[in-house]
């Protein structure tokens, strides 16, 4: 058993902030697909798997820095960046979705 | 307002510029370099933070997808083009927290790098206002 980062144990919080975050990005990315396939087909797959592909590997990413912070502090934005891509993939795909519903009014 | 006064991590003296090339704090290996090339490493705690500050905006774009795409999916009696122009303001505020969260996070890692103060959120009103119109414009198709 390895002692933690500090005492109010900042590190794990954030990680469990980044589990929670990606599980969010992942599950509204499959949902939202599921229900736009009917109005946008393969692009709504496209988005929601993308969405889901990439917020796994920013899980992925937020567990190796996790290890990285025991060791020297915080790495760098990588996966910052990664979950911000993920999320506009997942907001596109719900844009069109409501678009789409617009337009068949 | 509050400025980053704690003290420096001990495991991380200042050393940039030093003779490593490849060393773990050289900024040219970490993204984004428009936050990394700019002063040395805060308290570690601080980072942590404002990352968490970061997810939470993220899951709060998340929570505008869903409520934008719920309004769609979900026969609501509200007719016309209320329903519609709700859902899409829902979807692009949650657009805007997404780019707000990054951009706020890159804004606020730099600064307490730099030692300088924080500045506070600054989408709380547009939010406030974008949220309120689009339960309005519900609010009037339920009884139009």
């Amino acid at each position: 058993m390895t002692a933690p980062l500090d005492p109010g144990l900042q590190a794990e919080r954030t990680l469990l902030a980044w589990r929670r975050t990606c599980l969010a990005v992942g599950v509204v990315g499959v949902v939202a697909a599921r229900f736009a396939a009917e109005a946008l087909g393969a692009a709504a797959v496209a988005l929601g798997a993308l969405g889901a592909v990439l917020a796994a590997a920013t899980h992925l990413a937020a567990m190796r820095r996790y290890r990285r912070a025991r060791s020297r502090g915080a790495a760098d934005a990588r996966a910052l960046g990664m979950l911000t891509a993920a999320v506009l993939a997942v907001g596109l795909g719900c844009g069109l979705y409501v678009l789409a519903g617009a337009w068949t009014r | 307002m509050w400025t980053a006064s704690a003290p420096r991590s001990p495991r991380r003296p200042r050393t940039s510029g030093g003779g490593d090339e490849s060393a773990p704090g050289d900024p040219a290996d970490r993204f984004p370099r428009r936050v990394y090339a700019h002063g040395d490493d805060p308290d570690p705690r601080f980072s942590l933070a404002n990352e968490r500050t970061f997810l939470a905006w993220v899951r709060t774009a998340l929570a505008l997808f869903a409520a934008g795409v719920a309004l769609e999916a979900v026969s609501i009696p509200v007719d016309g083009w209320f329903r519609p122009a709700a859902a899409g303001i829902f979807v692009l505020l949650g657009l805007v927290a997404v780019v707000y969260a990054w951009s706020s996070w890159m804004r606020t890692e730099r600064s307490l790098r730099e030692r300088r103060p924080l500045r506070g959120p600054a989408i709380g009103p547009v939010l406030m206002t974008g949220i309120a119109a689009a339960v309005l414009l519900l609010v009037i198709g339920f009884v139009v």
